[in-house]
């Protein structure tokens, strides 16, 4: 017979179950929830109704839809800012709000957004895409938005987007004066104004008294002593006040109080905090010559070459595979023998002048002159006139050589 | 029940065969009619087939064993299947990795839940696997009052040998988002395998594969964390479940087999061919206890299954909701230039951390480091002895399968003891240790960490 045992559990357990499968579905839910509450959503949707308002529902379609981002490969850098900020390149939203206001153009045309992204200059965290997170200082994040809020809450003397100006002179460290960067530029007048370098080293020179100064920005937060400052215990409210009194949060430097005033010592110490060891790419760096730049005697040499006696040679073509060492032609690919003994030298290898060899030439010399270098007679009777010259040179400088060794005074060229 | 439910019957009563393990309705194994069905289940459904036909009501109950081994089994599983996408999101390299974390937390489509469901599951099992040895402890359930072929005592040897892999794989875990809290965490642990007399160098060399931190221990931590640990837990983890078959389930259901009354079986009528003829006679009379049929046991399907489902989906649950309001916490990148004030390693490892600092003394000019004896030493020794206290353990057969039974009063509350011990040790060095390690209370706030800007 077929029967199934009794049980005590079905009745207590099957609401339980039930009970499970409903938190089940809840967790669901809350999950698919978390991950679309996302505020970017928001922003995009206000922007898209901003521009329909302004520009007509046809420019709506091009404002795009999700994530988006920046991709800075050379500094590996991803910004997202653009998911909420994505008036940056619009025309017309230059009054508007944040998140919504046009960028600026100027900056743009020597600073183009592709090639540098947005918090290479603006600080943030360009991974995050959520208000709190992207703006900084979160927790656990230590390059804030530099904006006027920061500004406001350091303080900072006339212009509040000041701060800025340290990742500026991230790149820009080595220029004298850079246009727009006034807090900047007011430091580097003021270090060489007061002579920081006869006791710190910057930037490949100066005095060994104080410390090393070159990548004082990288020093981290906690290597500061904050015993003395009241305040803020940040890095950048450390030197303000170091800067205003050294010897208020340091009483045994013999850093000298230069009487700097607030704004004076706030652009130090943007200036000093910008100078970090950032691996900023070569063709980043302004002024500097994107070459391999010749010397002067290598400049000296090319021009004696274009235009000495040996400029003939040149002209021709000759050189691409004779040097003319006597008239101070180098070959650059020296394939064939040196041109300045060719008067003796075909003498002895074909048996016939070069007058000669030149009017019915043999072996490589008759495919080049054939082909690459072709010579009317009369080109030829300049070219024999050369190398005679050439070799006559050839023996003075032989001769001058044997006497300069003989006497044991320096050979001239 | 005394007949079969009508809609049942009509299904089997038709054309088709009643072959064991075919049925003509889907999913029937989970609603079966009969015993013999119910039987049928395990043997036909491959999700059902390790569960025997019936189980002792004693191994059911809720408040003996709290299915703490069914809650760690769940993790592991949400650990592997919330494991795999982040096998694809997750880059093992120094130059990438802390940037790949960042994309899963913020770009990646459930990318932070997925993540933070992978971190929750993994705290959570390491309170889960301690607690269900805990449990076995205090229970004795390592003990083999049958005897036969019980050997519950290498179980528990397993157990113990499934708690470190479990630990391990938390730890190799912890690297690699490669971020402030990661790197230092792996530098104290590593340190204090350093202490190891003679060879501790040698293995801390071993572990991170060189002298700094660096792509090397990374990809070490990596390839052990996704492949060589998950997979031996795997196998001793089936081992482990096999050996419950094998030694007769819980031990709170020996317990019932002890105390059922052996009762006579009347000697039932026998009926043997053999080449002359039919023999006909009776069985031997037996004393047995019954504890396969009747009142103290029920069918595996559906009353196992049922409760085994709400264990595991109550803990996907939970952990599915925790994940939504926890997210998990990511340092500013590795910096092996600025340590963290106070650098800590994992909490699970906290307690020892605080020994290392309780026993380091300074005297004078001259510091005695405590690393050997609270890396090394203490839990060399508390290991050591919980492996083979089953071979220690003289208490008698009925102290098996029950709680705190009078017979064990000392070993339970000397292991009480140490355990309460760890517990407040890992409250202080979690919650009470502030910068350079100093003490405070959760009144006294913490020095303001200074920042760049």
């Amino acid at each position: 017979m077929e029967k199934r045992s009794d049980s005590p559990f079905p009745r207590k357990d099957r609401p339980v179950l039930a009970a499970v499968g409903v938190a089940l579905v809840v967790s669901t839910v809350l999950f698919a929830w978390s991950d679309r509450k996302h505020d970017w959503r928001w922003y995009q949707h206000d922007f898209r109704r901003q521009v329909v308002e302004k520009l007509g529902a046809d420019r709506a379609k091009a404002v795009p839809r999700g994530v988006q981002q920046i991709w800075v490969a050379n500094l590996r850098r991803a910004d997202r800012c653009i998911t909420c900020h994505q008036a940056t390149n619009w025309k017309g939203f230059e009054a508007a709000e944040h998140p919504f206001r046009t960028h600026p153009p100027e900056i743009l045309k020597t600073h183009p957004v592709e090639k540098y992204g947005c918090t290479s200059c603006h600080g943030g965290q360009g991974w995050a895409i959520d208000v709190e997170d992207a703006h900084a200082p979160a927790e656990h994040w230590e390059e804030p938005v530099l904006g006027t809020e920061l500004g406001e809450a350091y303080s900072i003397v006339d212009d509040k987007k000041a701060l800025m100006q340290m990742n500026c002179n991230v790149c820009h460290r080595y220029d004298r004066h850079t246009p727009g960067a006034d807090s900047i530029n007011l430091a580097k007048a003021l270090v060489r104004e007061k002579g920081c370098r006869a006791c710190h080293f910057v930037n490949g020179r100066g005095g060994t008294i104080g410390p090393d100064l070159t990548w004082v920005g990288d020093k981290a937060p906690e290597q500061y002593e904050y015993g003395r400052l009241s305040g803020q215990k940040t890095a950048f409210a450390w030197h303000v006040a170091h800067f205003k009194d050294p010897r208020a949060l340091v009483p045994d430097t013999v850093m000298p109080n230069f009487h700097f005033s607030t704004k004076e010592a706030q652009a130090l110490a943007m200036l000093t905090l910008s100078w970090r060891r950032a691996p900023v790419p070569a063709d980043y760096r302004p002024g500097v010559p994107r070459t391999d730049a010749p010397t002067p005697e290598e400049v000296a040499a090319e021009k004696w070459i274009e235009t000495g006696p040996g400029a003939w040679f040149v002209k021709t073509g000759c050189f691409v595979c004779h040097s003319v060492s006597a008239l101070g032609v180098k070959s650059p690919a020296q394939i064939g023998p040196d041109l300045s003994t060719a008067v003796e030298d075909v003498q002895s290898r074909f048996g016939r002048t070069v007058d000669d060899f030149l009017a019915a030439p043999t072996g490589t010399m008759a495919v080049v002159l054939s082909r690459q270098i072709i010579l009317s007679p009369a080109e030829k009777a300049i070219a024999v006139q050369k190398l005679r010259e050439a070799f006559a040179e050839h023996q003075k400088q032989k001769a001058a050589g044997v006497a300069a060794a003989q006497s044991g005074g320096p050979t001239t060229p | 029940m005394s007949s079969d439910p009508p809609t049942t019957k009509a299904t089997f009563s038709g054309a088709a065969p009643e072959a064991p393990g075919f049925h003509p309705r889907r999913l029937w194994s989970w609603r079966p009619a009969s015993d013999r069905q119910a039987g049928d289940a395990v043997v036909s459904n491959f999700l059902l087939h390790w569960f025997p036909a019936k189980t002792h009501r004693a191994s059911l109950a809720w408040s003996y064993s709290f299915w703490l081994g069914t809650v760690s089994a769940a993790l592991l599983l949400l650990l592997t299947v919330s494991g795999l996408p982040l096998l694809f999101l997750y880059i093992p390299s120094v130059e990438r990795a802390y940037a790949s974390v960042k994309d899963i937390e913020y770009v990646v489509t459930f990318g932070s839940w997925i993540r933070a469901v992978h971190r929750i599951s993994a705290h959570l099992m390491v309170i889960a696997v301690a607690l269900h040895l805990v449990r076995v402890f205090v229970t004795a359930a390592y003990k083999n009052p049958l005897g036969g072929g019980q050997r519950r005592q290498w179980n528990w040897v397993l157990g113990v040998v499934m708690l470190l892999l479990t630990l391990f794989l938390s730890f190799t875990g912890y690297l690699l988002p490669w971020d402030q809290l990661a790197y230092w965490a792996v530098t104290v642990g590593t340190n204090i395998a350093s202490s190891v007399p003679a060879i501790g160098p040698n293995i801390r060399e071993l572990l991170i594969g060189g002298r700094t931190i660096e792509q090397p221990t990374l990809i070490r931590f990596y390839v052990l964390h996704v492949l060589f640990l998950p997979g031996l837990l795997g196998v001793l983890f089936a081992y482990h479940m096999w050996r419950i078959r094998k030694d007769g389930g819980l031990a709170s259901a020996d317990r019932v087999a002890l105390a059922a009354r052996k009762v006579e079986k009347p000697p039932s009528k026998t009926k043997t061919y053999t080449l002359l003829g039919i023999a006909r006679g009776t069985a031997p009379r037996i004393r047995a206890a019954t504890v396969e049929s009747g009142e103290e046991s029920v069918n595996s399907v559906p009353d196992l299954a049922r409760r085994a489902a709400i264990v595991v989906l109550g803990t996907i649950a939970v952990v599915g909701i925790l994940s939504v309001f926890i997210r998990s916490p990511l340092e500013e990148p590795a910096n092996p230039l600025i340590t963290p004030n106070p650098a800590k390693a994992p909490w699970y490892f906290l307690w020892l951390q605080e020994v290392v600092t309780d026993t380091t003394i300074h005297i004078g000019r001259f510091t005695i480091n405590g690393a050997f004896i609270g890396g090394v030493l203490l839990p060399g020794i508390l290991i050591a002895l919980l492996t083979v206290w089953p071979w220690l353990d003289r208490s008698p057969a009925a102290a098996t399968g029950v709680w705190f039974d009078r017979a064990r009063r000392r070993q339970n509350v000397v292991f009480l003891a140490i355990l309460v011990a760890i517990l407040l040790l890992t409250v202080v060095g979690t919650f009470l240790r502030g910068p350079y390690w100093n003490f405070y209370w959760p009144w006294q706030p913490w020095p303001e960490l200074p920042s760049r800007i």
